[in-house]
């Protein structure tokens, strides 16, 4: 049986073209993928049920067990840190912020060490986006800086921008100009029409001048700014100001160097200036296929986006002191639950040494680095492949992912929720 | 010698992310893409072990030459071996400098750890292994 317009669950890109060919509740054959969707969907090596670790080893327990281990554990923790939920969907994600609100825990999702300088930049300067359908039918210049589609979003390129047919465009590959910024010289930057190679730590200085050339002071730029000379730069800021549409991309190599946030901001800054000659949007490209839904179910549901502490009974955030990296290198949380992450292969060592000094449940499908600290792993159905729910792509848009395969594995809302249950009980709510 | 470390995204890392504990993610992430000039200094041949010192410790790791990093910079694949050395202070925004840690390499006779030595040795218990 081949399953079409199946919903893509590993990158921000969500691509929802994707057929699947199931034999035998199998998945055999996926087309339109890139390799890393197909790999997701071929996927098989799963853990069969809850595990406990029992001193040096480790032994299996049923679903009721490990749900009423983390229950008990969650609610016994002073102050419990519920992290990840990039890899889930929508529906998870609430569960787990009334959750976090009835045992006063804190709820971090992988944005804090994604995009969540992007918001901060965000929040500062607001946000000129627009959806990915705009830019594929509009756009004449795109931009990727920090950002390395090829490796980290294949189908960006052929779906949205350099390989992408456009409406308002006659002949998209040769009408549409694509600039990458980056230190590296990147297999995308050697698809680019015009490679600006920046020094590590540079990005700031070059957007400053940018907007500098942008606004006519191409006289107070240097010879050179962050190693790319002031020719490049002038040609740049021409090609921006010339463009009848432009698009930036950015990435985290902007959101993870020195000035962090300061550089997104720098960014969208950048944008508004050019906005003053043409139409041009800003755009993060995110990672996980739902850290946007992460924020989005996060923001609606108590005002913030990411690093949400309830401790005090009301939704706190201070990106720094109520972020995930941040209460691990402290030692302050005393239990934690990991949803659709893997902390332990993605935060630095610290992190994990305090990991492995207090009970951590895991809700994921497979064995990963954070198992290795875990005292119980519940394993869950997939998004998108045995398990629907809601996720949000790059640009916002909400697409309700499909299931392809029927498992017995609970989704990450029938686990939480059955969780939450037993805490309403024991709390009497 | 002195060069700045940069992680970030591959295909391979991307391919082999759901399945960590294997060898073809340890490899991938181990793996250390150096200018070949760079490497000429270290008297490095492809594959060869590296050890990196970061603020925070060691990890041993294979230089590989590539034309995409300039001189004085190496780039890592996103995951336990650049994590292992990588510090968690994040300047009060929530993230560390993924991308900005200065690292002393130099050639080993060590090999790397399996992802399952390096979180046992951070106190954690290996399942599948």
């Amino acid at each position: 049986m081949i399953v079409k317009d199946v919903v893509c669950p590993f990158c921000g890109c969500l691509c929802d073209d994707i057929e699947v060919e199931v034999e035998e509740n199998r998945v055999v054959a996926v087309a339109n993928a890139c390799e890393l969707g197909t790999t997701k969907f071929m996927g098989e090596e799963r853990l069969k049920g809850p595990i406990l670790r029992d001193g040096d080893g480790w032994k299996e327990i049923t679903y009721d067990e490990a749900i009423r281990y983390a229950a008990d554990t969650l609610l016994s923790a002073e102050r419990p840190l519920l992290y990840g939920w990039s890899g889930t969907h929508g529906e998870a994600q609430c569960v787990g912020v009334h959750m976090a609100e009835l045992i006063r825990g804190v709820i971090d999702n992988t944005s804090s060490v994604c995009h969540g300088p992007s918001i901060l930049a965000i929040q500062e300067v607001g946000h000129p986006g627009c959806t990915l359908g705009v830019v594929k039918n509009r756009a004449d210049l795109v931009i990727y800086w920090g950002s390395n589609p090829i490796d980290a979003h294949p189908r960006h390129l052929s779906r949205y921008t350099r390989y992408a047919d456009g409406f308002f465009l006659e002949n998209a590959f040769r009408d549409r100009k694509v600039i990458v910024v980056d230190i590296r010289r990147t297999q995308t930057a050697n698809i680019a029409d015009e490679f600006v190679q920046i020094k590590p730590g540079g990005d700031y200085a070059v957007l400053s001048a940018l907007r500098a050339i942008v606004q006519g002071k191409t006289e107070t730029i240097p010879r050179t700014v962050a190693g790319v000379t002031r020719e490049q730069l002038v040609r740049v800021a021409n090609l921006c100001k010339g463009a009848k549409f432009g698009a930036v991309y950015f990435g985290v190599g902007l959101t993870m160097t020195r000035g962090k946030y300061k550089n997104i901001r720098n960014a969208i800054e950048l944008v508004s200036e050019l906005s003053r000659h043409t139409k041009f949007t800003i755009s993060a490209m995110r990672g996980h296929y739902n850290v946007y839904g992460s924020n989005e179910v996060n923001t609606w549901m108590t005002g913030y986006p990411f690093g949400i502490d309830f401790s005090r009974g009301i939704a706190f955030y201070n990106p720094g002191e109520t972020t995930a990296v941040d209460i691990l290198a402290r030692k302050e949380c005393d239990a934690a639950l990991i949803v659709g992450s893997d902390p332990a292969a993605h935060f630095p060592r610290r992190c994990l040494e305090h990991l492995a000094e207090i009970p951590v449940v895991q809700l994921d499908p497979y064995p990963n680095a954070t198992t290795a600290f875990c005292n119980v792993q519940i394993p869950v159905a997939v998004t998108g492949i045995d398990a629907v729910g809601t996720a949000y792509r790059m640009d916002g848009v909400p697409i309700r992912t499909r299931r392809v395969l029927s498992t017995d594995y609970p989704s990450d809302r029938d686990v939480l929720f059955q969780m939450y249950a037993l805490m309403q009980e024991v709390r009497g709510r | 010698m002195t060069f700045l470390m940069i992680t970030g995204r591959t295909v391979n890392q991307g391919v082999t992310v759901e399945k960590k504990t294997s060898a073809a993610y340890a490899e991938e992430t181990s793996t250390c893409f150096m200018h070949e000039f760079d490497m000429l200094e270290l008297g490095l041949a492809d594959q060869d072990t590296v050890m990196l010192t970061g603020v925070c410790g060691t990890v041993v790791m294979r230089a590989v030459a590539s034309g995409e990093v300039e001189m004085g910079t190496v780039f890592v694949p996103y995951g336990p071996y650049a994590n292992h050395i990588i510090a968690a202070d994040t300047h009060s925004t929530g993230m560390p400098d993924f991308k900005s840690h200065e690292v002393e390499i130099e050639p080993t006779d060590e090999e790397p750890k399996t992802v399952h030595g390096l979180m046992e040795d951070l106190g954690g218990l290996a399942y599948d292994r």
